[in-house]
Formats: C-alpha cells, sequence, structure tokens
C-alpha cells in the first residue's frame, strides 16, 4: 500500500553498517581481529541458497524513483513534477466537478416544472448538473493547473519545497487568474488562493 | 505482455490520468483558441481578443479533455479488473464504453454510433502503436555459427 498512502522511503535507507557488513568497521584494528570473529564465513550465509526464508527482493526500477526534492514527500508519492501536476490537478477538478455537480443537482430538485413527465424532470436535472458541475470544475482545475506549474518552477529553482513556496505559488496563480478582470478582484482572488495553498499545508501536515 | 511500469497502479491512476488530460486540454486549447482569437479579431484589438477567447474557451476544451481521459482510464480499469488481463482489446472496450457514455444524452442511435466510432478510433491507435513498437523494436540477431564446420577425420 506505499503507493497509496505514501509510505516512508527513509526508514530503508538509514539500517546502518553493522546489519549490512555484519561487523562495525570502526572497531576492526588489523585483519587477523576480524578475520577471527566468529560467525563470519558462515556456511549456512555463504551459501548460494541462503536467506531464501526472508522472501524476495524486488529490484528498484529507475522510473520508479520518487521525487528527490527535499520536502516534496507528500500524500501520494511523486517520481517528479509531472506526477505532482497530473494528481493535484485532477484530483482538484474532480472535487470541482463533484461540489459544482451537487449544487447544479440541489439547484435542478428546487426547478423541477410542475405537472412534467418523468423524462422532463430528469432533463431539467441534468441540464442543471452539467451546467453547475463543469464551470466550477474547469475553473478549479485551471488554477491548481497554474499553481502546479508555478509550484514545480519555484521548487526547482529554490531546490526545496516548503510552505513558502506553496503560499507563493497560490497567491501567483490567482492573481494570474484574475489579472484581466481589475485590481481588485485580482487583489481579493490572490488573497483566497494563498490562504488556501497555506490551508492546504496544514492539512497536509495534518494527514502526514 | 509485461505490465507497465511507467504508470501507476489501477485505481489512483485514473485520478492522474483526469489531471494529465486536462492540462493537455487547457495548454493545448490555449495555443489552439489563443491563434484562433488573434486572427479573428479586427486590428488594434488582436491582443484583448486573443485574451478573451483563451479565457472562455481553453478551460472548457481542458474539461473535454479532461471528462475523456479520466472516463476513458476509469473503463479501462473496469476492464482490466472484469477481463483480469492487459492487450489491445482493453482499451477499444474502453473506448467504446467511453464514446458511449459521453453521448448518451443525444438518444439510441447517438448513442451506438459515438460508441463504435469511438471504439474503431481507439482499435486504431492501438494498432498503429503496435506497429510503430515493432518498426521501433530492436531486430533480434541470430547468433552467428561459424560456416563450414569440418567434420571430425580422424
Amino acid at each position: 500500500m506505499n503507493w497509496l498512502l505514501g509510505g516512508s522511503p527513509q526508514t530503508q535507507e538509514h539500517q546502518g553498517e553493522s546489519s549490512t557488513l555484519g561487523f562495525d568497521a570502526k572497531e576492526v584494528s588489523n585483519i587477523s581481529s576480524f578475520l577471527g570473529q566468529p560467525g563470519l564465513f558462515d556456511s549456512q550465509k555463504l551459501h548460494p541458497l541462503a536467506g531464501l526464508d526472508r522472501g524476495i527482493e524486488y529490484l528498484d526500477l529507475e522510473e520508479e524513483q520518487l521525487n528527490t526534492v527535499e520536502g516534496a514527500q507528500g500524500l501520494i508519492p511523486s517520481r517528479n513534477w509531472t506526477d505532482d501536476l497530473c494528481y493535484g490537478t485532477g484530483a482538484v477538478y474532480l472535487l470541482g466537478l463533484g461540489v459544482g455537480g451537487a449544487y447544479g443537482f440541489q439547484e435542478g430538485l428546487q426547478n423541477l416544472p410542475a405537472n412534467s413527465s418523468s423524462r422532463l424532470k430528469l432533463n431539467t436535472v441534468l441540464n442543471h448538473i452539467t451546467k453547475r458541475g463543469p464551470f466550477l470544475g474547469n475553473s478549479a482545475g485551471v488554477l491548481a493547473l497554474t499553481y502546479n506549474l508555478i509550484d514545480s518552477s519555484l521548487d526547482a529553482v529554490r531546490g526545496k519545497h516548503d510552505d513558502l513556496n506553496s503560499v507563493a505559488a497560490g497567491a501567483l496563480a490567482g492573481a494570474l487568474f484574475r489579472s484581466s478582470a481589475g485590481v481588485r478582484p485580482m487583489g481579493y482572488s490572490t488573497v483566497i488562493m494563498a490562504a488556501a495553498a497555506g490551508a492546504w499545508c496544514g492539512i497536509k501536515r495534518v494527514l502526514q | 505482455m509485461s505490465a507497465d511500469h511507467t504508470r501507476d497502479p489501477c485505481p489512483i491512476v485514473v485520478l492522474s490520468d483526469f489531471g494529465g488530460a486536462f492540462s493537455m486540454g487547457v495548454i493545448g486549447g490555449c495555443v489552439w483558441h489563443g491563434i484562433k482569437g488573434f486572427r479573428n479579431s479586427p486590428y488594434g484589438e488582436r491582443g484583448y481578443g486573443t485574451i478573451s477567447a483563451i479565457k472562455s474557451r481553453a478551460p472548457v476544451v481542458g474539461g473535454n479533455f479532461g471528462v475523456w481521459g479520466g472516463l476513458f482510464s476509469t473503463f479501462d480499469c473496469s476492464v482490466k479488473a472484469i477481463r483480469k488481463r492487459e492487450d489491445a482489446w482493453n482499451a477499444v472496450i474502453a473506448g467504446f464504453f467511453t464514446g458511449g457514455a459521453l453521448a448518451i444524452r443525444g438518444g439510441w442511435r447517438h448513442t451506438r454510433n459515438s460508441a463504435i466510432t469511438c471504439a474503431c478510433l481507439l482499435g486504431v491507435f492501438e494498432g498503429v502503436g503496435m506497429m510503430m513498437q515493432r518498426m521501433t523494436a530492436q531486430p533480434t540477431m541470430a547468433p552467428a555459427y561459424p560456416e563450414d564446420v569440418k567434420p571430425l577425420s580422424a
């Protein structure tokens, strides 16, 4: 379940030398002292078929390497910035689509034409869903796309990923989103998006 | 056929495909409708026309792409789970269902035609993909045997 819940890859790397070598390298003074250690040339361990009872070891393939930017280990383990982009945009887009669709659904239920056939009722509700859902989803998706692009660029420039990057990327994305509507809407959208990015950082920290 | 290691495992790859297709649509829509808005605007308002065309159209293109890609991925995963195998038919079946689902409000005939068209399109894609794979694959070299081995005479 590592791929879904974002396991901790750090724990596998710091096992310490003593467990891999079989002895502590710092305590070795000369050859005979370490050749004479008991259990070093254990025929049970050196046999070609030794260690089969411990299960299978898997190769780490090159393309499955996780993101190495400092602090970039998110909820879902990502390989690079395209993973972040796709998952972030997809999640926000689906969320927008779902929320907008739910809003349209209840709006459609309220506006049912009186004394109409069930087919007409169904059509009314579907029309309201498809009016609200895609609009909210598209707007949210475009915002998330801009945010992720700017965030990944900032990560690459600064060489690390932290909350400051996220908030700055949110502010820039919000400013760009409403940049053609005038100064005041642009300011509102900047503040809202920066706050949303900050809130997301907090939620991520709680969930992790 | 071995598993594809460049793609994530099934339930969660749907999310990635939604986002990827949406991003592709938005960026492509920016280019497409930017040029279209620029060309269709009168002189002096070309910059404004470009911006407003992008603003109104690019998210819609992105949304269409995203819904198509996400639905396709969902159906692809479902078909994989039901058939328990990975081959080219998965994409064709998933394309059939995707085309049908997207056209389901247009009536029975429209749904059927759209599903069949989509399945054929995906079939062509898969065929072309396999052909490209076969063309770019390394040719298998036959082992070089020595030409004329003299029979043991002694």
